[in-house]
């Protein structure tokens, strides 16, 4: 499988943080920060488990807090794909 | 890169300044629902009463534990003795009262324990608090799904402000999976979460939640509490979480006399019905240090 690059995961989230405020996704900035959006913590986690499922692998709930912008994360979750596919392919070699 | 957490919890929050010669009630509180769930009790106190609460979440070594599988470093002991530096720092020598919800209560009876015999409070306040004792010490594995689920739904209903309610014989017999779906479905019909909740979602909330249960479970396996050296006053949930022990466990740990109330609510809906918080504000009297008699062994 494919490595998820950094500006599919920032699409992702943006549709889906625009989708719970019930804003257009134009109105989500990249540069947002999580604890700034009008999300409580109950939300945050609901989606934390979302964007896991769709990942296919657990992020760790404090990927939030070191990584605190849409687009930090976003890059974290690039980094942490692509590590995962390199490491898939090694095994299966 | 260094973490940003603009909204990072204090580990003392003041709800309600007191007027002077009024006191203060200083409540330890272990974090699962923000600090400013009090503000119920802190509107029924008599006028002049302030409350502070003590944060446990505030402090890295414990909330951290409930993001990253549930083992804190730390013990009772050493979170006691960070929350007595904090209410050192915060006390301004006036009456006082001492308090603690669930978990939150057994860390105030050892802040108790480590404090000087002339600035222990009067008596010791427990909102709900399972003592920790033998009897309640039990293994991981002991916490079964049924209750787990159980316990979630009523969390979930307090932090939205609907209730959560399961079907009690459905909810006997579910394992993990099925019972966040009956959560689901039961959340998503009282409009506690949006319709279109996902179930990986949820099971991370849950997930989450359950590693802060394990975090405490796990800090009170190893803990060998002593009795407290002032008089207890538990006030148990009328939907506690054990409803069949008036108690909680806490005669063993209570020389000086152990008194019960009951409150309307749940585990977590005491802190924010009035009608409970009407009760608890009468049983937190704050109580001048000097001018207190000694406590006397029953």
């Amino acid at each position: 499988m494919a490595p998820i690059k950094a500006v599919e995961a920032q699409n992702w989230l943006i549709e889906k943080i625009a989708h719970r405020l019930g804003v257009e996704p134009s109105e989500v900035s990249p540069e947002q920060y999580f604890d700034e959006l009008e999300l409580d913590s109950t939300e945050a986690l609901i989606l934390a488990g979302e964007m896991e499922n769709w990942l296919g692998f657990e992020l760790g709930t404090t990927a939030l807090w070191y990584h605190p912008s849409i687009k930090e994360l976003a890059a974290h979750i690039a980094e942490e794909s692509a590590t995962r596919t390199e490491a898939g392919h090694a095994a299966s070699a | 890169m260094p973490p940003r957490r603009s909204r990072v919890p204090l580990p003392v929050v003041r709800l309600r300044p007191s007027a002077a010669g009024s006191g203060t009630v200083y409540l330890v509180h272990p974090g699962a629902l923000a600090a400013g769930v009090h503000a119920t009790l802190a509107e029924a106190l008599p006028d002049g009463v302030g409350l502070t609460v003590l944060d446990l979440s505030a402090l890295p070594e414990y909330w951290e534990a409930a993001l990253t599988g549930g083992r804190a470093e730390t013990t009772v002991e050493a979170l006691a003795g960070r929350l007595l530096d904090e209410f050192t720092g915060a006390y301004d020598g006036g009456p006082y009262a001492l308090a603690g919800w669930s978990f939150g209560g057994v860390v105030a009876q050892a802040v108790v324990r480590q404090q000087p015999p002339a600035q222990r409070p009067a008596r010791l306040v427990l909102l709900d608090s399972i003592a920790p004792t033998e009897e309640y010490q039990q293994p991981d594995e002991a916490l079964l799904p049924p209750l787990l689920i159980g316990w979630f739904a009523m969390y979930l209903g307090a932090k939205r402000g609907r209730p959560v309610l399961l079907d009690p014989d459905r909810l006997a017999a579910c394992g993990v999976d099925d019972g966040l779906l009956l959560v689901l479905d039961a959340a998503v019909a009282s409009g506690a979460l949006a319709a279109d909740t996902p179930l990986p979602g949820l099971r991370k909330l849950y997930d989450t939640y359950v590693d802060g249960l394990l975090r405490n479970n796990r800090l009170t396996a190893p803990y060998r509490p002593r009795p407290t050296e002032v008089p207890l006053v538990l006030v148990a949930a009328e939907r506690s979480l054990i409803p069949d022990d008036p108690t909680l466990g806490w005669t063993p740990l209570a020389p000086y006399g152990l008194e019960v109330h009951r409150s309307p609510g749940d585990h977590y809906t005491m802190l924010t019905r009035p009608d409970a918080a009407e009760l608890i504000a009468r049983l937190v009297r704050p109580t001048p240090v000097p001018a207190r008699t000694g406590a006397k062994k029953v």
